[in-house]
């Protein structure tokens, strides 16, 4: 116990107290108990954790990439019994308040009749949109979710530093924390009774549900509202989140272009046609929510969303406008309003602010610049919206001054809260760090529910006054300790609560990102076998350097240009530098993310589907993502050792994408997902099957060149071995030929392709039943009615000295048909998003 | 005086369009000098959804989505007009408010100010800069009328700037229009606004229609009107004061106002979105004729 006697004097853990509270002690008995290694152990177990759960926070504009990982300390912030019932009742009567206020500003705005709320914090603040004006709610409260940033003062005070009332986020990282927590370091919880987080989510599914509109449509029951969750995509800072709510509540994850407004109801494309959305929850901005009314240029909304909205056909939570009551200029009102509106008066102080609007207020701000907190009213979208005094030179503050005269309502002076730290595991090592504790409500009947836990987030150094995701802070999971017994910690309790997807119609943005992830995988793992193959066979054939290798190895080369897409290449006619030095091109085809067609390029393109329906895929299908992403993210010097290293790269990318095709199966739990994926698969892997064939066995040289392209064709699809057992036979083109057409026992073989695709189409959803063929059934039965009709015999037998003329026009018919399928399944089930344009007459 | 109002806007398509929606304000308003009889709508094709409501400023909006595939989009609105006050109206005493004692009494009247005080403040259309402020302050001298004042800043625009149709679109900045001097009746308004406001007074914007008048002798063609914006200015107990920057005039029997807002976004005559991978042409006539 030693090293922690210390501890007892952190502030953080005791306020001006000298004695350690019982929780604290409790818990440090824990920790102590697990010992020094096994606490670097844990940490690092449970960064690993994070990494492959695909925990990320995304920052705009960040160069090193877009997914920055989650940072959980394992030391969690505690809060008593006693403690945690006192905040509680001081938010709740807060989420009140601002509800109270959002209604009124939406309504009959007595706050500005009245003289409560001088009018300037209104009309001048660009988050009070006048559009919204007039719109009610079906529920009890027009504020539906709101979020508190809380801080606690070196005496032990608690304030409200900032709130959040638009499209608060946190909730989903605070129950990844916590998931995180209970896996990596379930000893910790040992005798301390920490509160669940789940009722506060199945309270967020409950009163989301109470929303929906009463009239009914003819489509869904009553009792099932479809609530979507409305995201800006995938390079969100918060997207992960987005993603992760949507599978743990069971709500379908969208974007604004997968909604479309017609007849003034909102609809979801959906690969079985449009389906009615009775809630929104939104996490698009206010201003971006429809383009028609709103920001004209917003590509992130459904023009035609706020009649709806009006017409109360669809509701929305948080509502559009509620971006208004993120302004610290209500600080200094929010006493009187709280008299005006609960008669009562505020429970959790307010941080002491002046409204700079007033010429009293406005002096004192002046006078003390150097001391205070400067706020403006609302967020700049260009930076920063606090300036902290004390940070500023001499030449700053005069800047300030001026900025500050020159608009005076617009900004707001806020006294500065001494925060107090926490214990936070840094570098192995406790050290004090200065703590926010965001907490979550819910409207839930005539109350708000709030979250029995919450994200804290720690300053980035010691005493850093800013605390921010975006400078590098971590994170902390909070313990609301509670000393009722029947609440004792169930790990699995906690964890379990994913919600089973529902079985609707799969969104067509997900459809689309999923036939693109199949046929990205399938380019990536073809591509790279053959890749492979062609680096063996230069490997080996340097040794041998024959006429016959040496040709070879130019048809190989010459072929792997026309099947990776990568002209020119190794073909045209300045291509002879490139083949006799190959080995430069090759690493460029493996590694250049830039280049069109690169393994490394294909690989990125089937990340970025694969993050388009992140909630589609399991954590270990996340875990193998990461490993593919850092041995493509490598680079190979070009030497003998770099050629073996490229070819290990080869190895481990092959195995990793067998085993993420391996995973889809069982990762996608929805049937639908699953056929759309792997008809992707399918038509991809034909696809490049029939461009191999056709660029590799069309031609005819000598026999032993023909063999070696032959046996490369085999090594490409991993045949090799099969083809030896079928046939016990030396290779041989019409036995080539028929493994890789005919056999329907090879998976690889084009019947089996066939036969697979054909079952796949038969299941899409289709519009009329009956007797009539859609338009890719039709192909497909035409490629398999051309694959039956034809046979090896025929196909093996040479045209003309030197081309199997039969096979060539196979391949090319066969090639025509398959390709033509994509394009009608994307005209069937894909949106096919028309740019939303706005148009201003004069 | 009654006037007959009929204001055509045609949209024709590159490529046909699957879905549109409008948000109109061409339904003029009530005002204390003018009575709106009638108006009628005619949209072709037929809309799905039609809705009409109120907005914020109490304009008259109607919404409308086509959701049927179309290659044109006719807008047809026509109103029956009924000016019931004569030109100038009893300024009198108020009209020698100054800018000081407009502003004080803003400042004490907190219910008054609760709605006009959102005009003071500067939109993005109606931005102001050193150089707009300074041209303002010409007009403003301290201790001056605010209805002298603004007369003047009306006949110095209208003498300063050049009319020019096509040099300005509605997204130009109105720092171009300040610097080269030229736009058009939108331009002039927002101009006069972004003036006013940077003095700390209210100001409006006003969309509506002007009677034009052929000159002696020569018959009047159909539909060579044009929609026309200009600007308010509120002084205390007299209300909002219109101004004509483009004409020079103080807008009377001959100016027809559909409805106001701070700036030309909030009454934007037709505002829309389209789904359409084409572009489109526009042809608008309008024309504003006396009944008798």
């Amino acid at each position: 116990m030693d090293q922690f006697a210390d501890q007892a004097k952190l502030p953080g853990i005791t306020g001006e107290e000298e004695k350690m509270p019982p929780h604290w002690e409790t818990f440090f008995q824990s920790y102590s108990r697990l010992g020094n290694d096994e606490i670097a152990t844990r940490n690092e177990d449970l960064t690993r954790l994070m990494r492959e759960n695909g925990v990320t926070y995304n920052i705009y504009g960040d160069p090193s990439g877009l997914n920055r990982p989650w940072k959980l300390d394992m030391i969690p912030f505690l809060m008593s019994k006693e403690e945690w019932t006192s905040i509680e009742a001081g938010l709740q009567q807060r989420a009140q308040l601002l509800n109270a206020i959002l209604e009124d500003i939406y309504g009959d705005r007595k706050l500005i009749r009245h003289g409560i709320l001088p009018f300037e914090l209104l009309y001048n603040h660009p988050g009070f949109l006048r559009q919204c004006c007039g719109i009610k709610l079906p529920g009890r409260h027009h504020l539906v979710m709101y979020s508190a940033d809380l801080a606690r003062s070196r005496d032990g005070r608690v304030w409200v530093v900032n709130d959040r009332t638009q499209a608060p986020s946190g909730s989903g990282y605070a129950l990844e924390n916590r998931t995180a927590m209970t896996r990596v370091v379930p000893e910790l919880f040992e005798g301390l009774k920490v509160r669940h987080l789940a009722p506060y989510f199945n309270t967020l599914q409950q009163s989301l549900t109470a929303l929906a509109p009463q009239q009914r449509g003819r489509l869904r029951q009553p009792s099932s509202p479809r609530i979507v969750i409305l995201t800006p995509g995938s390079s969100n800072e918060t997207y992960f989140e987005h993603a992760y709510l949507s599978s743990y509540l069971g709500f379908t994850l969208v974007q604004g272009n997968d909604l479309v407004v017609k007849d003034n109801f909102v609809w979801l494309k959906t690969m079985g046609g449009l389906e009615r959305v009775d809630v929104i929850l939104r996490r698009v901005d206010d201003n971006y929510c429809d383009p028609l009314e709103l920001k004209a240029d917003s590509q992130l909304g459904v023009p035609g969303l706020l009649q709806a909205v009006r017409s109360g056909h669809v509701t929305i939570a948080n509502p559009i406008g509620s971006s208004i009551l993120e302004n610290p200029g209500l600080m200094p009102f929010l006493q009187s309003m709280a008299r005006f509106f609960l008669s009562e008066d505020l429970l959790i102080p307010t941080i002491a602010s002046w409204w700079c609007g007033q010429p009293k207020e406005l002096k004192y701000v002046l006078n003390h610049l150097p001391s205070l907190v400067i706020k403006t009213i609302y967020r700049h979208p260009s930076g920063s919206s606090s300036i902290d005094g004390a940070s500023l030179s001499a030449v700053q503050l005069q800047q300030l001054k001026a900025r500050i005269l020159a608009n005076p309502a617009l900004y707001v002076g806020q006294e500065k809260v001494d925060i107090s730290t926490t214990p936070s595991l840094i570098d192995g090592h406790i050290e004090p760090r200065q703590v926010l504790f965001r907490s979550f409500l819910v409207s839930s009947g005539e109350n708000y529910v709030a979250m029995e836990g919450g994200l804290c987030r720690t300053s980035s150094d010691q005493g850093n006054f800013v605390i921010s995701n975006q400078s590098g802070g971590f994170s902390k999971d909070a313990w609301i300790l509670s000393p009722e017994p029947h609440r004792n910690f169930n790990v699995l309790k906690e964890v379990a609560g994913y919600n089973a997807p529902d079985e609707d119609n799969l969104t067509s943005h997900a459809a689309e990102n999923l036939f693109w992830v199949g046929r990205y995988t399938e380019r990536v793992l073809g591509n790279a076998r053959f890749l492979r193959t062609v680096m063996q066979f230069l490997a080996e054939g340097n040794k041998l350097a024959t006429d016959s290798t040496q040709l070879t190895e130019k048809y190989l080369l010459e072929a792997l240009t026309q099947n990776t897409f990568t002209y020119p290449g190794f073909t045209g006619p300045d291509s002879a530098e490139q083949l006799a030095q190959p080995w430069e091109e090759l690493k460029d085809v493996l590694l250049n993310a830039k280049r069109t067609g690169s393994i490394k390029y294909n690989f990125l393109q089937f990340q970025r589907a694969i993050h388009e329906v992140r909630d589609h895929w399991s954590t270990d299908t996340w875990r193998v993502l990461r490993t593919m992403e850092e041995e493509l993210a490598q680079d190979i010097p070009l030497s003998h050792h770099g050629h073996i290293r490229m070819l290990h790269t080869l190895d481990n990318l092959i195995t990793f994408i067998i085993a993420f095709i391996g995973l889809n199966r069982e990762s996608i739990s929805r049937e639908q997902g699953w056929r759309v994926l792997d008809t992707g698969r399918k038509i991809e892997q034909s696809l490049l099957l029939l461009t191999m064939l056709r660029t590799t066995l069309v031609n005819k040289t000598n026999d032993q060149v023909d063999y070696h392209l032959q046996q490369s064709v085999l090594m490409s699809h991993e045949c090799l071995v099969n083809y030896r057992y079928k046939y016990r036979q030396p290779i041989d083109i019409r036995l080539v030929l028929d493994f890789m057409l005919f056999e329907p026992n090879n998976p690889r073989s084009l019947t089996h392709l066939i036969n697979r695709l054909t079952v796949h189409l038969k299941h899409l959803p289709k519009d009329h039943a009956g007797h009539a063929l859609t338009g890719y059934e039709r192909l497909i039965l035409e490629a398999d009615t051309l694959l039956k009709l034809s046979d090896k015999d025929t196909l093996s037998t040479p045209g003309t000295e030197d081309t199997y003329t039969q096979l060539d026009e196979f391949l090319t018919r066969m090639y025509g048909l398959l390709a033509a399928i994509p394009d009608v399944i994307s005209k069937t089930y894909f949106k096919h998003e028309l740019t939303p344009r706005s148009f201003d007459v004069l | 005086m009654k006037y007959k109002i009929t204001h055509q806007t045609i949209y024709t398509y590159n490529e046909p369009v699957s879905l549109c929606y409008n948000v109109l304000r061409l339904t003029p308003r009530h005002t204390y000098s003018q009575v709106c009889n009638s108006v009628v709508v005619k949209i072709h094709p037929e809309p799905d959804n039609t809705q009409e409501y109120e907005d914020f400023f109490g304009n008259k909006i109607t919404y409308f989505s086509i959701e049927k595939e179309h290659a044109q989009l006719s807008v047809k609105v026509s109103s029956v007009i009924e000016k019931r006050v004569s030109a100038a109206r009893e300024i009198g005493l108020y009209g020698n408010a100054t800018i000081e004692k407009v502003k004080q009494q803003l400042q004490e009247n907190k219910q008054e100010a609760a709605d006009i005080g959102q005009y003071i403040f500067e939109t993005t259309m109606t931005a102001s800069n050193m150089e707009i402020a300074a041209y303002a302050r010409q007009s403003f001298p301290p201790g001056r009328a605010v209805l002298e004042a603004t007369i003047d800043l009306m006949r110095r625009i209208y003498t300063d700037f050049k009319f020019t149709p096509g040099f300005t679109t509605v997204s130009t900045p109105l720092e171009v229009v300040m610097r080269e001097h030229k736009g058009v009746c939108q331009d002039f308004a927002h101009l006069a606004i972004a003036c006013i406001r940077s003095i700390g007074l209210p100001a409006r914007y006003v969309s509506g229609y002007i009677e034009t008048v052929p000159p002696p002798g020569v018959e009047k063609l159909f539909g060579v009107d044009a929609s026309h914006a200009w600007f308010s200015v509120y002084i205390p107990h007299l209300g909002w004061v219109d101004f004509d920057p483009t004409n020079n005039i103080m807008p009377g029997d001959q100016h027809i106002t559909i409805g106001w807002g701070r700036d030309y976004a909030d009454i934007a005559p037709m505002r829309g979105i389209l789904l359409s991978s084409g572009t489109h042409t526009l042809s608008v006539s309008v024309d504003v004729s006396r009944i008798r």
